[in-house]
């Protein structure tokens, strides 16, 4: 029993469990957004992105965020100019526009090697967090939370139904400047939790296991915070028996968690919906 | 005049006297040449996601190929097509949409990839698997990789007028009496293999950037197909051969300075694609 406790008797450990908590319940709460859009694969394309920006800024001594944030503009501007350009699908347009900045992170890491290992950059590195770095994680989540928390109405409006939003007087084009932004921000927190081939778990897969789940937007978000948080603080305290690979983890407990209501799921799971297609064939005549 | 001769001798051939730098560039210009014909699919039927998915799907197959002692190739293969075939079924039996499917699918293998590499004992070096190895290319890995190129290309060559005729139009190809399935899913056993072919050039996640740059290149500059796939072609050796000398000369890593001038030559094309539409448009045309 006492051996299941030991990681709380260290102080990188608990703080690796509420770190990850807070952001995994931050890119949970955005992810009921993305998963209804379609985003995912924006999710993972700014997890890409901002790589560079991560690695000059450790270069430069800048706060990390600042420089992720910057590269996450930059790309997202980038994408937005060859869209409107070209007969190109869009989402070759996200897949060249991402993975060139994400090599041009990885070249810049490669030529100056002492500002940030890829591994870290890469797969995540929470157990061996800075407090800076923490510290920044933190005010990130908590000022997308509470902005997420203030607007989540006016968000699910817009994004089910624009031109209704617009009659009601809000303004599309600001919130999805915020809804973008947050994104972002979030992005940046989930990098060091998870890294960035892990980013899009983190943002995509909460969200799709509370659609399974519920038909309400309300309950879904609320149930795709309590998978996001439980998994990711769960994910961080087992990964101290297996020394490492937390985000590896915390996105292999959500995927389970996702399967399982994809089984198990009431009304919309697999083997709720045998049920009903052998009850339909029974009362049929 | 000859001291620009002699400049650019030296740039290629200073690096070429090393035999590691003569392997890598053989190995750098298969990959490229096996990708760009593929990418040319991808960016047609808009399945760059695809490329992405499949590419970190991978990993799990590969650690647990060298935990059984299997060759490397036998279980990436295995593992992208689990993953292509588990995205299908989640896809048809759950309201969840395809790209958030995808999404959960491939993030949560390669988080399984990344648990299991820490149980793992092996000689294979996490980072040569994501971002490749070229330099440390031996010949052995060359003929392997040649052979799955090889294989791959001549496949694709073979049935190029039916694949394409199913990326653009499947009605209309399931109508003319072909096969549907069968070319989905044999499209997903070519992606399969040259990801596989890619593996120890330039690894599970710089591959999707090869995935997609070329076919994405040639789509501006060409309309006709034969032509595309001649265009990617040569876009995508001609970056390989370029980046593979450039990154001997600023000692950075190899597979990003491909993908960055694959991304370089797009942005020229897309400038050419702007320029020649102005002139059409100012002389009527």
């Amino acid at each position: 029993m006492s051996e299941l406790l030991v990681p709380f008797a260290y102080d990188y450990m608990v703080k690796a469990i509420w770190v990850s908590a807070l952001v995994g319940g931050t890119c949970a709460f955005l992810s009921a957004y993305l998963m209804l859009k379609g985003w995912s694969l924006m999710g993972d394309a700014l997890g890409h992105a901002i790589v560079p920006g991560v690695a000059a800024a450790y270069l430069l001594k800048l706060p990390y965020a600042a420089g992720a944030f910057f590269a996450g503009i930059l790309a997202a501007l980038g994408m937005t100019l060859v869209r409107t350009r070209t007969r190109l699908r869009e989402d070759a347009v996200i897949g060249i526009v991402f993975t060139a900045f994400f090599a041009a992170g990885l070249l810049l890491i490669s030529i100056y090697p002492t500002s940030v290992s890829i591994q870290s950059i890469a797969l995540g590195n929470i157990l061996g967090i800075s407090d800076d770095d923490a510290f920044q994680v933190v005010i990130i989540s908590v000022i997308t939370l509470t902005l997420l928390l203030l607007k989540w109405k006016d968000l699910m409006l817009l994004f089910f139904d624009e031109s209704q939003a617009r009659a009601v007087g809000l303004r599309p084009t600001a919130l999805k400047v915020l809804f973008f932004a947050l994104l972002s921000a979030t992005t940046v927190a989930a990098l060091q939790t998870v890294g960035a081939c892990l980013v899009i778990a983190m943002v995509v897969t909460p969200g799709a296991t509370a659609y399974l789940l519920t038909d309400r937007f309300g309950r879904l978000l609320a149930i795709s915070v309590a998978v996001g948080v439980s998994t990711s603080a769960l994910g961080a305290y087992l990964s101290y028996f297996l020394d490492g690979a937390t985000g590896g983890v915390i996105v292999v407990l959500q995927t389970a968690v996702f399967l399982a209501a994809f089984l198990l799921a009431p009304t919309h799971g697999l083997l709720a919906g045998r049920r009903k297609a052998r009850a339909a064939t029974e009362t049929a005549p | 005049m000859t001291d620009i001769l002699a400049a650019l001798w030296g740039f290629v051939a200073t690096p070429l006297s090393y035999g590691f730098m003569q392997r890598a560039l053989l190995v750098a210009v298969l990959t490229g040449a096996v990708c760009a014909v593929l990418s040319c699919y991808l960016v047609l039927k808009g399945w760059s996601l695809m490329g992405d998915a499949v590419s970190h799907a991978v990993l799990p197959g590969i650690v647990l190929a060298v935990a059984l002692g299997l060759p490397l190739a036998v279980g990436a293969f295995a593992a992208g097509l689990f993953c292509a075939v588990a995205i299908g079924y989640l896809k048809d039996n759950s309201r969840v949409k395809e790209d958030t499917v995808m999404g959960i699918v491939f993030s949560g293998m390669f988080g399984l990839g990344l648990v299991l590499f820490t149980k793992v004992e092996t000689d294979q070096h996490l980072l040569h698997v994501l971002f490749g190895n070229m330099l440390g290319v031996t010949t052995q890995d060359l003929i392997e990789t040649a052979l799955v190129a090889g294989l791959t290309l001549a496949v694709v060559l073979a049935r190029r007028r039916d694949l394409l005729l199913y990326c653009f139009d499947p009605r209309h190809a399931r109508a003319v009496g072909l096969r549907v399935e069968w070319l989905h899913y044999g499209l997903l056993v070519l992606l399969s293999l040259t990801i596989v072919a890619s593996l120890k050039a330039v690894g599970v996640i710089l591959v999707v950037a090869m995935l997609v740059a070329p076919g994405a290149t040639a789509f501006l500059l060409t309309r006709r197909f034969e032509r595309m796939l001649l265009v990617a072609a040569a876009v995508a050796i001609g970056s390989s051969v370029l980046g593979t000398l450039v990154s001997f000369h600023v000692n950075g890593a190899t597979g990003p300075c491909i993908v960055l001038i694959q991304a370089g030559v797009f942005a020229l094309a897309l400038l050419w694609d702007q320029v020649a539409r102005r002139r059409g448009a100012a002389t009527g045309v």
